[in-house]
C-alpha cells in the first residue's frame, strides 16, 4: 500500500471516529431539553475573508456557506426541527452594488446546487423555505428559490427557513398591510378590527414557531432588525467567533446554556 | 422464558442502563458548566470592584455623549424591588446618562412611576421635557416607563388607525395598499397612539437570561443588548464596563 492510499485510509478512519464521537456528544446533549427552533444571525463573513486574505467579494460568503452545511447537519443530527438563517437583510441592499450582485449570484449558485442535491435525494429530510421580500430579488434567484421550496416540500425532518431581503420592520409593515387588505376584502357586517393574530398570520416567518434560541456570530450584541417581534421569550446568545469559524462546540455550548435556562423560559412562556 | 424474550429483556435493560448513563453524564456536564459560571462570576465581581474603585484607568472617562438613549429591561420578579431600580437610576445619573427607558413586561415599574420620580433626584418624565419653561435641574434625567402593552398591542392600535383611514379612503379596485401602509405611516400612527418610536442605543437586561423579554419590537432594530445579571447583585463597575464597551462599538447598520 503506498503513502497516498495510507493517508486516504487514515482520513476515512479519522472521519468515522469523529462522526462517532459527534453522535455520542449529541446523544448526551439530548438527555436534556433541546430547543425547538434555533435562529442564526450569520455575521462575520467579510471579516473572515479579510482575516485570511481571501480575494473576491464573495470569498467570505463562500466560506460562510460551508459553515451553513455543517451547522444544518449538526442541527439535524441533534433533532432540532426548525432552523432559521438570517442570510440577507433589507439593509444589506445598501452595500456596494458589485458586492450585492456578487452575493446574489452566489446565492443563486448555491440554491441551484441544493436543488440538484435535493433531486438526487441527498438532502435527506430537509425542507427549505425562503422568506422575506422575495419580489426584491432578481427573477432567476426568485424562480430558483421557488423551485427549491417545491422540490423539498415533502421533507419533514428539518425545516430550514432562509431569510432573504428580510428585516423585522419590513416584516411588520408587510404583515400590517396584508392583514388590512384582507380585512377590507372580507365580507360581512362585523366591525373591521385587526387583532394580533391577524397580523402574525401574515408575517414572513409565520411558517415557524417563535425561536427558543438565537445565536449571533461575529461578536455583535444586537439583533440587527432580525425577528425582534418573535424573540420576546428567546435566549439570545452571542459569540465573538466569525460565522465561517462556527463549529460543533459553539453550538453545543449555546444549547447547554439554553438547557440551563429552560425552567425559566418555560415559566415565561406559560405567563403569556 | 424463551430465547427471544430473554434477548428482548436484556436489550431493554441495556437501553435503560445506557439511558441512565447518558443522563448521569449530562448532569455531570451541567455541573461542570455551573462551576465554570461560578468561577467566571467571581472573576467578574472582582473586576467590577476594581473598576468601581477606579483601579482600571480604562474606565475613568466615558464618552457618554454617544449614549443618547438607554433602556433598562427588568425581569418582573426583580422589578418588584423598586429600591434597586431607584439605586440603578441614581448610578446612571452619576455616570451622566440623560435618558432612560424602564421596561418590565407587566408594567410594575409603570405603577411605581410616581415613587421613582419622587425619589430619584432630577428625574422627570421624558414626555415632560421641553414642556416646562424652566427646570429646577439643568441636567434632568428623562425617564420613560414601558411595558408589553407598548409592544404588540401598540402596533395593533396603530395598525387599526391605518386600517380605518384606508377604509375611508377612495382606493382603486385591487389596490394592495402599498402607498398606504409604509414604515413612515406606521411610525406616525404609533406617535398618534402615544408611543415613543425612538430606538434606544443600548439595552441593559437585568434578569436571569439575556432576552429582551418583550421590549417594543419596533424600537429594537440595531440596539445593543447586554445582559447584566440579577438586579439584586448589580454592581456599579459592571454598569460602567457595559456603557464603556458600548461607546467603543462601531455599527455599519447592515451596509
Amino acid at each position: 500500500m503506498n503513502t497516498q492510499e495510507e493517508v486516504g485510509e487514515f482520513t476515512q478512519i479519522f472521519n468515522a471516529l469523529m462522526s462517532l464521537m459527534r453522535k455520542f456528544i449529541f446523544k448526551v446533549l439530548c438527555a436534556g431539553p433541546i430547543p425547538n427552533h434555533v435562529s442564526f444571525i450569520m455575521d462575520g463573513n467579510r471579516r473572515f475573508a479579510k482575516k485570511h486574505n481571501l480575494t473576491g467579494l464573495d470569498a467570505g460568503h463562500r466560506a460562510g456557506f460551508i459553515s451553513v452545511t455543517y451547522v444544518l447537519q449538526y442541527c439535524k443530527e441533534i433533532g432540532i426541527p426548525y432552523v432559521t438563517l438570517y442570510a440577507f437583510g433589507v439593509d444589506n441592499f445598501k452595500r456596494q452594488p458589485e458586492e450585492v450582485e456578487c452575493v446574489m449570484d452566489l446565492m443563486l449558485e448555491k440554491v441551484e446546487y441544493t436543488i440538484n442535491q435535493a433531486v438526487s435525494g441527498n438532502l435527506k429530510g430537509v425542507r427549505v423555505f425562503f422568506v422575506g421580500d422575495l419580489t426584491s430579488l432578481n427573477e432567476r434567484l426568485r424562480v430558483a428559490a421557488q423551485r427549491l421550496m417545491e422540490v423539498t416540500e415533502e421533507n419533514k425532518d428539518l425545516m430550514v427557513v432562509v431569510c432573504v431581503a428580510y428585516s423585522t420592520s419590513h416584516e411588520i409593515v408587510h404583515a400590517v398591510r396584508e392583514s388590512c387588505v384582507r380585512k377590507c376584502d372580507g365580507t360581512g357586517d362585523d366591525p373591521v378590527v385587526l387583532q394580533v393574530s391577524d397580523v402574525e398570520e401574515c408575517m414572513y416567518t409565520s411558517v415557524v414557531p417563535d425561536p427558543d434560541l438565537v445565536i449571533r456570530t461575529g461578536g455583535g450584541d444586537r439583533l440587527s432588525n432580525f425577528m425582534t417581534w418573535q424573540t420576546s421569550r428567546s435566549l439570545l446568545h452571542s459569540t465573538a467567533t466569525l460565522w465561517p469559524e462556527l463549529g460543533l462546540w459553539h453550538l453545543v455550548w449555546a444549547i447547554l446554556k439554553f438547557q440551563r435556562m429552560q425552567d425559566y423560559l418555560e415559566k415565561k412562556k406559560k405567563l403569556d | 422464558m424463551d430465547l427471544n424474550q430473554s434477548m428482548r429483556l436484556l436489550s431493554s435493560w441495556i437501553a435503560q442502563i445506557g439511558g441512565l448513563g447518558l443522563d448521569l453524564l449530562w448532569r455531570f456536564i451541567h455541573l461542570v458548566v455551573s462551576l465554570w459560571y461560578i468561577v467566571s462570576g467571581i472573576i467578574e465581581a472582582v473586576e467590577s470592584y476594581a473598576i468601581s474603585l477606579g483601579l482600571n484607568k480604562k474606565y475613568s472617562s466615558i464618552n457618554i455623549e454617544k449614549l443618547r438613549c438607554l433602556a433598562v429591561v427588568v425581569d418582573i420578579e426583580e422589578a418588584r424591588d423598586v429600591s434597586k431600580v431607584i439605586e440603578l437610576l441614581q448610578w446612571l445619573r452619576t455616570i451622566g446618562v440623560k435618558q432612560v427607558g424602564l421596561f418590565d413586561s407587566q408594567g410594575l415599574l409603570k405603577k411605581s412611576k410616581d415613587m421613582i420620580l419622587g425619589t430619584v433626584p432630577g428625574s422627570v418624565l421624558s414626555e415632560e421635557i421641553g414642556e416646562k419653561n424652566s427646570s429646577p435641574d439643568q441636567n434632568p434625567l428623562a425617564l420613560e416607563f414601558i411595558s408589553s402593552s407598548d409592544n404588540k398591542e401598540a402596533v395593533m392600535k396603530a395598525a387599526n388607525i391605518l386600517l380605518q383611514d384606508y377604509l375611508k379612503s377612495s382606493r382603486p379596485e385591487n389596490d394592495k395598499g402599498e402607498n398606504f401602509f409604509t414604515e413612515t405611516h406606521l411610525n406616525e400612527a404609533l406617535r398618534v397612539v402615544g408611543e415613543n418610536v425612538h430606538a434606544p442605543d443600548l439595552l441593559l437586561v437585568y434578569g436571569p437570561i439575556r432576552s429582551h423579554l418583550g421590549f417594543p419590537a419596533w424600537r429594537l432594530r440595531y440596539t445593543e443588548i447586554v445582559h447584566m445579571g440579577s438586579l439584586n447583585y448589580m454592581r456599579y463597575g459592571s454598569l460602567l464596563k457595559a456603557i464603556h464597551k458600548f461607546t467603543g462599538v462601531h455599527q455599519n447598520y447592515g451596509t
